[in-house]
């Protein structure tokens, strides 16, 4: 997946996204990072194609984005977001099975043994018939990841996944991922904790006001003068035991 | 579905060929089965009159309506995420019911007038109610719905003052050919609605959810809305405005049944069916040789069903963000 001079501007806003140009490398795991109104959720919109590209724009295996009718696009790309509201009760299983609903006509039904796979791979057979309403956060982020994986996606996106989950379930999930991406899956992120980001991605993205600063590996952006410019802080890297390079805030 | 929903079922089927059989000896003359069955072979007889010309088209009208009405609720409540939307409360029934008064004096030649009026009405208070946020938010789709409804019942008293009393909502007097009429319409929109359950489950999901995974969220909306504004107005053009079955009904089911719409849906046509028969019957019979209109009854059952329903409900669905 590519970004092509890709531009956004909401509405009355100075906030958007302003001649974007980048890839993210197919099979690994890219994590966007940057200040709070960076543009980091609305990038994440827009190679979702829930916001259309005001300029430029998204490719994906040499194909633009929005050539593709909605039916293609959802095979091709998924996305886990961070509020996962349901207007009315569904099970797990109901769940996942939307996630399949991309390979089938509106009124066919899907097959029960295309989704006990996916509840499967995320341990909750023995869930499958309780209403998701009734899981623990953990739980419920696994149904909602395995329903997009049900979709069987070339990218799947995913927007501060870890934020309800707590530690054993966030390394849990980074790991999940990190398997998911060794087997060719294209997984695009936006995370808050800037040393998980360093820790679990192959690559990375750094925004800043709508810019693309920099982008490349964790070595490459390791950098104090950088993330200290553009998080307006001040940063050093230690070297923690056991664990590498940690960016730490030092206070001014 | 829950555990217990075969025997729901088995019991919502029981009561109605239960209260069909008493819907059709009871009355200002009560009859006995032997007469019913006397009756048939003899069709110049009073009882024959009385039961094939009187109570039967009644009883299949009632049967018909009230499946209607409980699934044009239910298909509202899944497009609006908002268990107390229903035809009648957001006016769309009163706007059907002022269209067709207006049709009849305005329009007295025009073929299929009262069900083409009724349509039309239907339309234009859908269009009203989807045409701001109301939407996207629960509280201001029943606030102008109830506005909407004040409005419809207003213009409709204000066409019809001088006139006389119009007979409102009512199965009494129904001949075969409204009857019908209302087996034709809803049969047909009770097949629909029954085929396309599963889009009413499909819009338990957030609209992105469900644009992310590929399906047309506005396709699935708008083809239940009219199909339910189809049933009820289909209703209104018959019988009148019946209200509160289209909430009470649904409700019912889904704490019978389970939540979802595959079950709910046929669930609330029985129910429905039987509910309205009940209530028709029992009007028709505790005063001989008067009667209350079904709309009365329900209305007297609905009020304070939808009262308990708020006042102790986990609230609008739309707003619930556990």
């Amino acid at each position: 997946m590519e970004c092509q001079h890709v531009s956004y501007q909401y509405p009355r806003q100075t906030r958007g996204l302003n001649d974007l140009t980048g890839v993210f490398p197919p099979g690994q795991v890219t994590t966007i990072i940057g200040p709070n109104g960076a543009g980091k959720s609305t990038l994440l919109q827009l190679l979702a194609r829930r916001l259309p590209a005001q300029a430029g724009q998204v490719v994906l295996n040499e194909q633009p984005l929005d050539q593709l009718t909605t039916k293609q696009l959802a095979q091709q790309v998924a996305m886990v977001t961070q509020h996962h509201q349901l207007y009315d009760e569904l099970t797990v299983r109901e769940v996942v099975a939307t996630g399949r609903l991309p390979y089938h006509g509106l009124l066919q039904a899907v097959p029960a043994n295309e989704v006990t796979p996916y509840l499967e791979m995320a341990g909750l057979t023995s869930l499958a018939d309780e209403l998701i309403q009734d899981l623990s956060g953990g739980q419920q982020q696994r149904a909602w990841l395995a329903a997009a994986l049900a979709q069987e996606p070339a990218v799947l996106l995913l927007d501060e996944p870890t934020t309800y989950l707590d530690v054993h379930y966030q390394q849990q999930l980074m790991t999940q991922l990190r398997q998911l991406a060794a087997k060719g899956l294209t997984v695009i992120q936006v995370l808050h904790d800037i040393n998980q980001a360093f820790r679990v991605s192959d690559w990375l993205w750094l925004l800043q006001d709508g810019q693309l600063v920099a982008s490349g590996t964790p070595d490459d952006l390791r950098d104090a003068e950088l993330l200290g410019r553009t998080f307006a802080t001040s940063v050093e890297i230690v070297t923690v035991p056991h664990l590498g390079p940690y960016i730490v805030q030092v206070p001014d | 579905m829950t555990k217990h929903a075969g025997w729901w079922y088995g019991g919502v089927l029981a009561l109605l060929v239960l209260t069909s059989l008493i819907a059709l000896v009871a009355g200002t003359e009560w009859l006995g089965l032997s007469q019913v069955t006397w009756a048939v072979s003899h069709p110049a007889s009073r009882a024959f009159v009385t039961i094939f010309s009187l109570r039967l088209p009644r009883i299949l009208s009632s049967l018909i309506c009230g499946g209607s009405l409980a699934v044009a609720g239910a298909l509202f409540q899944a497009v609006f995420r908002n268990p107390i939307a229903d035809p009648s409360i957001l006016g769309i029934s009163s706007a059907a019911d002022f269209f067709k008064l207006g049709g009849a004096i305005l329009l007295p030649w025009l073929p299929g007038r009262n069900w083409l009026m009724a349509l039309v009405g239907g339309l234009i208070a859908l269009t009203i109610l989807t045409s701001g946020r109301a939407l996207t938010d629960p509280y201001r789709l029943i606030i102008v719905g109830v506005a909407l409804d004040a409005t419809f019942v207003g213009l409709q008293q204000l066409l019809s003052s001088g006139a006389a009393a119009v007979s409102h909502s009512t199965f009494n007097g129904l001949t075969w050919s409204d009857t019908a009429t209302l087996l034709g319409l809803g049969v047909l929109g009770l097949v629909v609605a029954l085929i396309l359950a599963p889009w009413a489950n499909y819009l338990k999901l957030t609209d992105s959810a469900l644009k992310n995974v590929g399906v047309p969220v506005n396709v699935l909306r708008w083809t239940l809305l009219l199909l339910g504004m189809y049933l009820a107005v289909s209703v209104t053009a018959v019988v009148g405005t019946v209200p509160f079955v289209g909430i009470v009904v649904p409700n019912v089911a889904r704490r019978l049944v389970g939540h979802d719409y595959q079950t709910v849906l046929p669930f609330s046509m029985l129910a429905g069916a039987w509910l309205m028969l009940a209530a028709d019957t029992l009007g028709r019979t505790v005063i001989v040789p008067s009667e209350i209109s079904a709309a009365t009854m329900m209305a007297v059952i609905g009020g304070p069903f939808v009262i308990i329903l708020l006042q102790r409900g986990r609230g609008f669905h739309g707003m619930s963000t556990r």
